[in-house]
């Protein structure tokens, strides 16, 4: 077992260690959807705190 | 390496190489040069070794599960080189031939040609040539000729199974098998030729023991 | 002869103080016991004397340059001396080698003592060495050397086994041609061998090779011989016989084994186990559910319409969000979509567009069709909550066509728990497999450099 293997071993440890974790958190660089400015309804509606609530 | 005795003084000079052409004796400081084939010819030709073999009258080991003796011994010499064949008596009274060439031992043994189907061999028999590389097969396995050669028996010792004499000559083929089987023909002029099958061995696999002792070199023990 | 010295001398031609047994022993068939003729053993050695003062001499050396000298007149000789010649020729030739004949070492468990050199070339090209190494218990061995590296060489004494149609077999090991039938001459000999070894000797070789070995095979119309070497870690041959290492560089050796191998194999392995490991995430965590579907009916005239679909609940704490879309009608135009989804409860909003469109026509070359039919939006970590997605899709025919367009589209949006991030698989196991191939690269690269030299590479020499 040289020390080239041995570090070998452990880059593939944590590639597969990422890749586990990008595959139950579905994380991907890839991903189409993004997450989006500000917080919208259905429609286009700000649903947003839209100002104070208080009465 | 071998020992020549000092023209000056008689004590033992011990030269370690063959082509080695001259030292100095340690007690008298003499110089001592040798007188061989190939001293003088430094870079072109090689110089053969000493005649000093590990197997000496006396060895014994184990072959084929049987103890043997080594009790006598023939060195046939070729235009080349030359090579040992040493007697080998076993405990239940038969014979075979540790042959040492260029450092490598055969044990073979002696059997008849007329059972033979081997064309190769019947070709030989007959007093045909054969060529290195020719293939055949002996005992169900595929041999190939090794060496086929002429030589001349150049000294003789110890007790053997026919006359005492030097100087006859014998053509002698080598064959090998993929297994480390191996197999000899002999034929001498006006004489009926032999055949002989064994193995390729090595000393260790003997079980060798009383080996002859060589200055300079220890010893293995074996068995 | 004289007195035999205390300690027991090498005696080759028998003990000489045998007596001869009274009878034969029980069981023998007419042997008979022979006196060895002294034949062969003629006086061997001369006595070589100063010629001016009759004291004895010794061999000087200056670096390469050998002379003889008188130890006690202190006169050189002269070298029109035939002995002084034949000695000085030695000396000087034994020096000039790497490593001088009468060394000894140990090499693999074993003592051996180096008794002669050889150099061979290919009728004057690309010369190499060969030691002859010597143990008389042991037999004899070679040592070669091409500057490179060294290799331990045995003869062998079953022939190998023919495997496939050019390949060797000893042992089970299979050896492949790496050099084809060459003749192969002594340029250079010194020392001692066990056959006449001569300056001009030919022979024909062609060699075998795996990993760390080599199978080399010489015959000419006398013998045929096969051998077998290893090669030797450059310490071996400094332990052994306490002479540099050769300095290497130039093609690798044909036997030698690649330092790569091991690396870019175990690389492999790791980066395969780890590819397995992000394929069973994929399909354990990777996938989608739950799918809700809505569906739009549209006219392709540019109007906008919408659609929602919901509730949708997220359980996890953060998840995908996949919403695909297909129009298996439209022809000849396009929808445009944009999507909201909506946390209900905290009002947060994400957002994604996507197109589907289809085209086709005819030109010069024939039928042509583009676009996509269906496709999907993917939304990433999402947090847990419950949620409603708005659609918004509006339909255009494409006017410049001139071919016919649907009118209408039938626009079936599905939202699913979820998503199968190929991009990021295939970014991951770019990741890992990239050192490894590297690894895998330098390996191939050392190899079909080792292998440029041999006459069977199959490869692209255009010369010879």
């Amino acid at each position: 077992m040289s020390r080239g293997a041995i570090i070998f071993g452990l880059w593939c440890l944590l590639v597969t260690g990422s890749y586990s974790y990008a595959a139950v958190t579905g994380y991907s660089p890839f991903a189409d959807g993004r997450r989006a400015e500000g917080a919208r309804g259905p429609g286009g509606v700000f649903i947003g705190r839209g100002g104070p609530r208080h009465k | 390496m071998q020992s020549e005795n000092c023209p000056n003084c008689g004590a033992e000079v011990i030269f370690r190489s063959p082509a080695l052409p001259a030292r100095i004796c340690d007690y008298c400081h003499a110089t001592v040069k040798r007188i061989a084939e190939g001293v003088e010819k430094a870079g072109e030709v090689a110089v053969l070794p000493f005649d000093v073999s590990p197997v000496q009258i006396g060895t014994t080991g184990e072959y084929g599960g049987k103890h043997f003796d080594v009790i006598g011994r023939i060195r046939l010499g070729y235009d080349q080189g030359a090579w040992n064949d040493w007697l080998c008596f076993f405990t239940d009274n038969s014979y075979g031939w540790l042959s040492e060439s260029d450092g490598q031992f055969q044990m073979v043994i002696e059997r008849p040609i007329d059972g033979e189907s081997s064309e190769l061999i019947q070709r030989l028999a007959q007093g045909g040539d054969v060529e290195i590389g020719e293939r055949t097969t002996i005992d169900g396995s595929d041999f190939v000729v090794a060496e086929a050669r002429w030589a001349k028996c150049i000294g003789a010792e110890g007790e053997l199974p026919f006359a005492p004499e030097t100087d006859w000559d014998v053509f002698n083929v080598d064959l090998r098998d993929a297994h480390g089987f191996a197999a000899n023909f002999e034929r001498e002029e006006g004489e009926p030729p032999a055949f002989y099958v064994g193995r390729y061995v090595t000393l260790a696999e003997l079980k060798a023991k009383n080996l002859r002792a060589i200055h300079g070199w220890k010893m293995p023990v074996y068995g | 002869m004289a007195e035999p010295p205390e300690e027991d001398p090498p005696r080759p031609w028998g003990e000489g103080n045998t007596p001869a047994p009274a009878a034969p022993p029980a069981g023998s068939s007419g042997r008979t016991v022979v006196v060895p003729p002294d034949s062969s053993m003629a006086a061997a050695a001369e006595q070589f004397n100063c010629p001016n003062c009759g004291g004895s001499i010794e061999v000087k050396a200056a670096g390469y340059t050998v002379s003889i000298a008188c130890q006690y007149c202190g006169s050189v000789l002269d070298v029109t001396n035939p002995d002084v010649q034949i000695i000085q020729r030695y000396e000087e030739e034994v020096r000039k080698l790497e490593l001088p004949l009468g060394s000894r070492g140990v090499l693999r468990g074993t003592e051996w003592e180096v008794i002669g050199y050889l150099r061979r070339s290919e009728l004057g090209a690309y010369p190499f060495d060969e030691y002859l190494l010597f143990n008389p218990y042991e037999g004899y061995r070679w040592l070669d050397t091409d500057g490179r590296g060294w290799s331990l060489g045995n003869q062998l004494v079953a022939s190998p086994q023919q495997n496939g149609l050019v390949g060797f077999q000893v042992d089970g090991e299979f050896y492949e041609p790496f050099y084809a039938q060459t003749p192969t001459q002594v340029d250079y000999v010194l020392g001692e061998f066990y056959w006449r070894v001569a300056v001009g000797e030919e022979v024909v070789a062609a060699d075998f090779v795996r990993p760390g070995k080599m199978l080399s095979w010489e015959r000419n119309d006398r013998e045929s011989v096969w051998t077998l070497s290893e090669l030797l870690e450059p310490h071996e041959i400094t332990d052994a016989f306490g002479i540099d290492p050769p300095s290497g560089g130039g093609l690798p050796m044909p036997h030698q084994p690649s330092p790569y191998r091991k690396k870019a194999g175990l690389f492999l392995k790791i980066a395969l186990a780890a590819g397995f490991a992000l394929l069973v995430v994929t399909s354990l965590f990777g996938g989608t559910s739950d799918p809700q579907t809505a569906t739009i009916n549209l006219a392709t005239n540019g109007v906008e319409q919408s659609a929602k679909i919901g509730p949708i609940t997220l359980e996890r704490a953060r998840q995908a969000v996949t919403v695909s879309v297909r129009a298996p009608g439209i022809e000849n135009s396009w929808v445009d979509l944009g999507y909201s989804l909506t946390n209900t409860e905290t009002g947060e909003v994400y957002e994604a567009d996507n197109v589907v469109e289809a085209y086709s026509g005819r030109d010069s070359e024939g039928s042509w069709s583009e676009g996509s039919r269906s496709s999907s939006s993917k939304f990433s970590m999402v947090p847990a909550g419950t949620y409603q997605l708005d659609i918004y899709a509006a339909g255009t025919q494409w006017r410049e066509s001139g071919y016919s367009s649907s009118s209408g589209a039938q626009v079936e949006v599905t939202i699913q728990r979820g998503a199968t991030f190929y991009s990021n698989l295939f970014l991951a196991l770019l990741v890992i497999f990239a050192p490894a191939l590297w690894q895998w690269w330098k390996h191939l690269s050392f190899e079909s450099r080792r292998k440029s030299d041999s006459d069977f590479s199959g490869g692209d020499d255009d010369d010879d």
